[in-house]
C-alpha cells in the first residue's frame, strides 16, 4: 500500500469528523505557536543585544560626574564637573583590568559650513574614542599625535552633520566653522543610526586639547571633563572593576563609603543583561506552556485515536478480511494522528507568526522569525503524532481479524 | 483445494467451555459449490472462518491447495486471504466513506497493484455484478441488494479462486436473494470455488452439495442436483 493511498484513505475518516480533529490538535496549535513565538522572542533579544554591543562596543563603562544634593542646589547637569584627567590617570594605573579610557568632554553648538547651518554636538576626546565606541571610518583618518598634543583644528564628523552641510558630497579638507572657530574635516564616520533617545551619527568630533582650548575653556575649566568611557579587558572583569572604580573614586575625591558620590557608573551591559534576562524568562515560561500542552495535546491525540480504534473495529476486520496485514493498520492509523498533530501544527505555525508580528507591532518588541524554529516545530508536532498514535494504532493492527468482524 | 482434517475450535469463558467444532473432517474440491446448513448455533460460521483464514483451530490441520496452513502466521494468512479467497457476509460489511469504487478497490490496495491496474480490475468486477452506473455511490446511497452486489465485486476484484459467502441473502428479499444466488451460480460456473453458508433451503439448492451440521459435528454431506 503506497503512501499516497495511506493518505488518501486518512484524510477521507479525518474530513468524515472534522471538528473533532481540530478540537483534537488544539493542544498541539498552542504548543507550536507558543515555540514559535519563544524562539522568535529568544532570537528577536539576542540580535538586538548584539546590534547594541556592535553600536556602543563591548564590555565598556561610563564614568560621568554628577551634582550631588548635598552639594547645594543643583545648577543643572552640566554645571558641575568633578572628573579630572588626573582621575582618568589614576584609574589606569591603579586598576590593571582596564585596557583603555577614552575621556570626552561636550558641547551642543552652531555649526556653519558651504553656506549651511546646522546644530550638532560636539565632542572633545583621543583616538581611543572611536576604538571603544566601535566607530568605523567611512573617509579619511583619525588624530595623528601630533594634532592632539597641539590641539590642532581638525575634525571628524558624522553621517548626519556630513547630510545637513554637504549633502552627499565629500566633506573631507572641507571647513567647518564650529562656535565660529574654523575647523578642517579630515574625517567622515560610518553610519550607526539611531537609538530611542538620539541619532548616533549627529555627531562632530575634534581632538581633546583643541576642544579644552578653544570651544569649552570656561565650562570644563584646568583638566576638568565631563566623562570617560572605560574599556575593561574581559567581560568577566566588568562587574568587579565597577566596584574597584568607585574605590578608587572615592579614595581620591575623598568620599566615604556611604557618602553621596559626585560621580556615577553606568554599566551598559548591565541593561543588556536585564534585557537578556527578561527574555530568557519570557522564554522559559513559553517553554513551558508548549511543553505542557504538547503533553496534553499529544494525550489528547491518543485519547481520540483509541476511539477512533474502537469506533472502527469492524472495518478494521472488514480491511483485515480482505488481505490488510498488520503493518498495513498499523501505518494507516500512524498517518492519521500523524495528519491530526500535522494540522495542529500548521495551525499553530500561522497563529505563532500572527502573535509573533502582533506583539513586534503593538508592543516594539524586536521578534527575529528564523526558519529554524518553523523547522523545529514541524518536527515537534509530527513526533507528537507519531509517538502519540503508536500505542492506539498498534493496539488497531493486533487486533484479532475475526474478533474485529465480530466486533458491534 | 481444501483439506480440513479432525478440526476443532474450543471456546473458553471463565470456567465454561464450547466446542463450536468437534473434530471435523472435510474435504472440498476444486470448483465445488457446498451448502452448509444447519440450526443457529451449530458452528457454521465457526468453520467458514478457519477456511477462510480469519479464524484458527484449537486442533487439527488444515490444507489449503496441499500446503499445510496450521502454523503460517498472521502475515502469511493475510497474503492468501487477499490473494485467494473473497468473501461474502450477510451485512455486506462495506466502508461507509467509501463509495463502491473504493470499496472494490481495497483488496487490490493492499495487493500492491498500481492505480491503473486497480481501477481497471474493481470496474471490470462491477460490471460483472451489473453496477457500473453506480460506482461513485457510497453504500448508504446503495440498496440492499446493490450493496450486496458491492462485496460481491469486492470478492472477486482480486480473482480469488474461492468465495466464502455467509448467509448472504439473509437480509435481502427473495427476489433480491436470487438475483445474488445468480450471481454465484456463474462464478461456480466460471470454475471458482464457491461455499455458502444458509439456512434456507432453497438457497442451498443451489448448490452441488450440500452439508448438514448439528452440535459442531457435520452429520450429513450429499451431492446435489441444482435445480
Ligand atoms: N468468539 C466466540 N466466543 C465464544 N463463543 C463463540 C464465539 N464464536 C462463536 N461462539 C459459539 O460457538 C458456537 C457456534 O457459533 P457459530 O459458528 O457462529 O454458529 P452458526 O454460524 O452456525 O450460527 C455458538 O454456540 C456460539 O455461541
Ligand atoms: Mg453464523
Amino acid at each position: 500500500m503506497s503512501l499516497t493511498d495511506l493518505i488518501y484513505l486518512s484524510q477521507k475518516s479525518l474530513r468524515s469528523n472534522i471538528l473533532r480533529s481540530v478540537l483534537t490538535s488544539l493542544g498541539i496549535i498552542i504548543g507550536v505557536s507558543s515555540v514559535i513565538t519563544m524562539i522568535s522572542i529568544g532570537s528577536g533579544a539576542r540580535q538586538e543585544v548584539e546590534e547594541q554591543i556592535e553600536r556602543f562596543g563591548s564590555n565598556n563603562l561610563i564614568l560621568r560626574s554628577q551634582s550631588s544634593s548635598n552639594r547645594g542646589v543643583s545648577m543643572g547637569a552640566n554645571s558641575i564637573n568633578t572628573l579630572t584627567l588626573k582621575d582618568m590617570e589614576a584609574l589606569k594605573n591603579e586598576l590593571p583590568a582596564i585596557s583603555a579610557i577614552a575621556p570626552r568632554v561636550s558641547l551642543s553648538t552652531q555649526i556653519i559650513a558651504n553656506g549651511n547651518n546646522w546644530l550638532a554636538t560636539v565632542t572633545g576626546t583621543t583616538n581611543d574614542y572611536f576604538n571603544l565606541g566601535n566607530w568605523k571610518f567611512e573617509l579619511g583618518r583619525s588624530f595623528q599625535d601630533d594634532e592632539l598634543d597641539s590641539g590642532s583644528r581638525v575634525a571628524i564628523i558624522g553621517k548626519t552633520v556630513q547630510k545637513n552641510l554637504f549633502g552627499t558630497d565629500s566633506p573631507i579638507d572641507e571647513v567647518i566653522r564650529i562656535n565660529k572657530v574654523p575647523f578642517t574635516v579630515i574625517g567622515l564616520l560610518d553610519a550607526k543610526g539611531g537609538t530611542a533617545w538620539a541619532d548616533l551619527d549627529d555627531t562632530i568630533v575634534v581632538p581633546l586639547k583643541t576642544a579644552k582650548q578653544r570651544l569649552v575653556a570656561k565650562k570644563f575649566p584646568g583638566d576638568q571633563i565631563r566623562s570617560m568611557t572605560i574599556n575593561v579587558s574581559s567581560s568577566d572583569l566588568l562587574f568587579k572593576t565597577e566596584k574597584d572604580i568607585d574605590t578608587v573614586m572615592r579614595k581620591l575625591h575623598k568620599i566615604s563609603a556611604n557618602g553621596n558620590p559626585d560621580f556615577v557608573i553606568r554599566n551598559y551591559a548591565q541593561f543588556l543583561n536585564a534585557r537578556q534576562e527578561s527574555s530568557r524568562v519570557m522564554s522559559i515560561l513559553l517553554a513551558t506552556v508548549a511543553g505542557i500542552s504538547l503533553i496534553v495535546g499529544g494525550i489528547g491525540i491518543m485519547n481520540i485515536m483509541l476511539v477512533t480504534v474502537t469506533e472502527r473495529t469492524k472495518e478494521i476486520g472488514v480491511c483485515m478480511s480482505v488481505g490488510a496485514k498488520k503493518r498495513d493498520i498499523l501505518l494507516q492509523f500512524l498517518i492519521e494522528s500523524l495528519m491530526i498533530s500535522l494540522i495542529g501544527g500548521l495551525i499553530g505555525i500561522g497563529l505563532g507568526l500572527g502573535v509573533i508580528f502582533g506583539v513586534s507591532e503593538y508592543f516594539n518588541w524586536k521578534m527575529s522569525l528564523d526558519y529554524f524554529s518553523l523547522v523545529l516545530s514541524f518536527v515537534f508536532s509530527s513526533s507528537i503524532g507519531i509517538i502519540f498514535g503508536f500505542y492506539p494504532a498498534r493496539k488497531a493492527a493486533n487486533l484479532n481479524p475475526i474478533d474485529a468482524l465480530r466486533y458491534e | 483445494m481444501i483439506k480440513i482434517d479432525s478440526i476443532s475450535k474450543e471456546y473458553v469463558m471463565g470456567d465454561n467451555k464450547l466446542l463450536a467444532l468437534n473434530n471435523v473432517n472435510v474435504s472440498i474440491l476444486n470448483g465445488e459449490f457446498v451448502s452448509i446448513m444447519g440450526s443457529s448455533g451449530s458452528g457454521k460460521s465457526t468453520l467458514m472462518n478457519i477456511i477462510g483464514c480469519l479464524d484458527v483451530p484449537s486442533s487439527g490441520d488444515y490444507f489449503f491447495k496441499d500446503e499445510n496452513i496450521s502454523n503460517f502466521n498472521a502475515n502469511k494468512l493475510a497474503e492468501l486471504r487477499n490473494r485467494e479467497i473473497g468473501f461474502i457476509f450477510q451485512n455486506f460489511n462495506l466502508l461507509p466513506r467509501l463509495n463502491a469504487l473504493e470499496n472494490v478497490v481495497l483488496p487490490l490496495l493492499y495487493s500492491g497493484k498500481n492505480q491503473k491496474e486497480r481501477n481497471n480490475l474493481a470496474l471490470k468486477a462491477l460490471e460483472n455484478v451489473g453496477l457500473k452506473d453506480r460506482i461513485h455511490h457510497r453504500p448508504n446511497q446503495l440498496s440492499g441488494g446493490q450493496q450486496q452486489r458491492v462485496s460481491i465485486a469486492r470478492a472477486i476484484a482480486g480473482s480469488p479462486k474461492l468465495i466464502l459467502a455467509d448467509e448472504p441473502t439473509g437480509a435481502l428479499d427473495s427476489k433480491t436473494s436470487i438475483e445474488i444466488m445468480k450471481i454465484l451460480n456463474d462464478l461456480n460456473a466460471k470454475g471458482i470455488t464457491v461455499v455458502l453458508v444458509t439456512h434456507e433451503d432453497d438457497i442451498a439448492k443451489y448448490a452441488s452439495r450440500i452439508i448438514k451440521m448439528k452440535d459442531g459435528q457435520i452429520i450429513e454431506d450429499k451431492k446435489n442436483v441444482p435445480n
